[in-house]
């Protein structure tokens, strides 16, 4: 066989999932220098096409999968098991930000952690303690123009005299809360979890003494905060924040009207404009489908970069659907997910689905956050569901 | 002048193959493209490294890719046809093959095609071992014992 030269197999490689970029460090040194490198991670990440990615929970274990995103290709498509963790005591609460989850309070046997976690790798950093209220959130954001994944967690954000926020930067060694003075006017509490777009976290509070409820902005360079009034949302706690095609939109899914009729209807509200705090409202109602019976089996995943909303089933029935609802052509396109394995398709222990849209796998993510424990080489055997089972 | 669907080029093969293809069809290849453009291809334009079995596969591709050519960026349908055709095209061919058709269409330079047979064997290793891999691409392992135990548990992730 005529052999391949060496940039043709590069050629190759930059269409391979992380995973095997992994094992073919093991190939040679030269292998191993050039999939480490600069260019190849730049390369790679050229070539990545968006994933869906799915953290399904049940018992006590969280497995995290992804499948390629797409609407147009295939009627069904297999999703790959990447990692679990076992043993949780915690609900799943997590911040996710460009390829990586924040969970702020992850509970496992005799331990109270938070960390930062790569859902393909497993791979994770711990950070250290922060004194928060027991209801108070995490965000995880990604500043594109640094580079750099910094952690924002509310404190005490209704006291005057405490700190309402601490920022942790990621990457930089010793991983260390600060406290600076960040004057963020007070607000009651978070409401759902938050969103970063383009450098900025955003996040729905609900106000101090009956105010309408607010967007907090958090710039990740400057680390400053700003209010944007959002009372165009009835019901806050059930709202998905999305970015719709760069802005900050936010998707209430519920039953309609139409005709007399019952429909299933997807409110959207996009920030039209920061600085004129001006919301504009799109009501959509889905074309009739007999694969989605009620609003609640349902849950938007997010937004594609080409502006279709995705909607997921909350359990792993099978078959499990994903829709794509392309909302310029009013087409509504269901994709059957398998692979998530016997163990989780059984009628009484399906595991409840949490699925995110624009997965991209980026090679430099592990170097730059310093992601170096892994959950199958860990001392703390409760994180390995792996290697026990 | 001649319009581009009756103008015609004939390429021949490095085993003296030769083919007549619509100008259309010769532009899918950038460096046929270029040939024309130099106004080097009155006589069959011969290429030096593809064989006839090969060529006759790569001209299918670029046939098909013209005929049924997307309308617009926004003709979700044909790009699906042409996606799913696509898929169906590189079943036929062993790993042998899909080499000699990543080496042509790298020489002839056809990115939809250096992408397909790419994309096609990726597919194809994504879950193989390192040992596997060296086999395929002749690449020597020079780690010491020691040495390739370390890189491995610095990547133990992709070993699940």
């Amino acid at each position: 066989m005529e052999p391949i030269p060496t940039d043709l197999i590069i050629e190759i490689f930059s269409r391979l999932p992380a995973k095997s970029i992994g094992r073919f460090r093991c190939l040679s040194k030269q292998w191993c220098l050039i999939l480490q490198s600069p260019d190849f991670t730049e390369l790679f990440r050229s070539c990545a096409r968006p994933r869906l990615l799915f953290a399904v929970e049940r018992e006590g274990s969280w497995s995290f999968f992804s499948s390629p995103q797409s609407s147009s290709s295939s009627l069904v498509l297999t999703a790959d098991f990447h990692c679990g963790i076992s043993k949780v005591e915690s609900r799943f609460t997590c911040s996710y930000t460009s390829g990586l989850f924040y969970f702020s309070d992850l509970r496992i046997p005799n331990v109270d952690m938070s960390l930062v976690f790569n859902p393909i790798t497993g791979q994770y950093v711990r950070l250290p303690y922060v004194e928060m209220l027991r209801k108070s959130r995490g965000f995880l954001g990604f500043d594109p123009i640094e580079k750099v994944f910094k952690v924002l967690v509310e404190t005490y954000p209704f006291c005057s005299d405490r700190d309402h926020h601490e920022v942790l930067t990621l990457g930089t060694g010793e991983l260390t809360w600060r406290k600076k003075k960040i004057d963020c006017p007070p607000y009651f509490r978070s409401l759902c979890e938050g969103i970063c777009i383009n450098g900025v976290l955003y996040y729905l509070v609900c106000s101090v003494f009956d105010l309408p409820n607010d967007v907090v902005c958090f710039d990740l360079r400057s680390e400053q905060f700003k209010l944007v009034v959002a009372d165009c949302f009835d019901d806050p706690k059930t709202t998905k924040l999305v970015n719709y095609k760069g802005k900050l939109g936010g998707i209430n899914f519920d039953y309609g009207k139409s005709d007399g009729m019952d429909t299933l209807e997807l409110c959207l509200w996009v920030l039209e404009d920061v600085e004129r705090q001006e919301w504009v409202n799109y009501v959509y109602t889905l074309p009739e489908t007999k694969l989605i019976d009620n609003p609640f089996n349902v849950s938007v995943g997010g937004v594609t970069a080409t502006g279709e909303i995705v909607l997921a089933m909350n359990y792993t029935y099978k078959p499990y659907y994903v829709f794509y609802f392309n909302p310029e052509r009013n087409t509504l396109q269901s994709v059957e997910i398998q692979g998530f394995g016997a163990d989780l398709e059984v009628g009484m222990y399906r595991g409840k689905v949490r699925a995110f849209v624009d997965h991209v796998e980026d090679l430099s993510v592990d170097d730059s956050v310093q992601l170096k424990s892994s959950i199958s080489a860990n001392p703390v055997k409760c994180l390995s569901s792996n290697c026990e089972e | 002048m001649a319009s581009s669907s009756t103008n015609k080029f004939v390429l021949k093969s490095n085993d003296d193959v030769s083919f007549e293809v619509t100008e259309a069809v010769a532009r899918e290849f950038q460096v046929i493209a270029h040939i024309i453009d130099d106004d080097c291809a009155k006589k069959a334009i011969p290429l030096s490294n593809v064989t006839g079995e090969i060529l006759s596969k790569m001209i299918e591709y670029g046939k098909k890719h013209i005929e049924e050519a997307p309308v617009d960026e926004e003709d979700e349908e044909g790009k699906k046809k042409l996606q799913i055709w696509d898929e169906e095209f590189m079943k036929q061919f062993n790993m042998e093959i899909v080499f000699q058709l990543i080496l042509a269409s790298n020489y002839l330079n056809n990115k939809g095609l250096l992408d397909l047979t790419c994309c096609t064997v990726a597919d194809h290793i994504k879950d193989m071992t390192p040992d596997e891999v060296r086999t395929l691409f002749n690449v020597k392992n020079d780690y010491t014992t020691e040495e390739e135990e370390e890189i491995r548990k610095e990547n133990s992730w992709a070993f699940e």
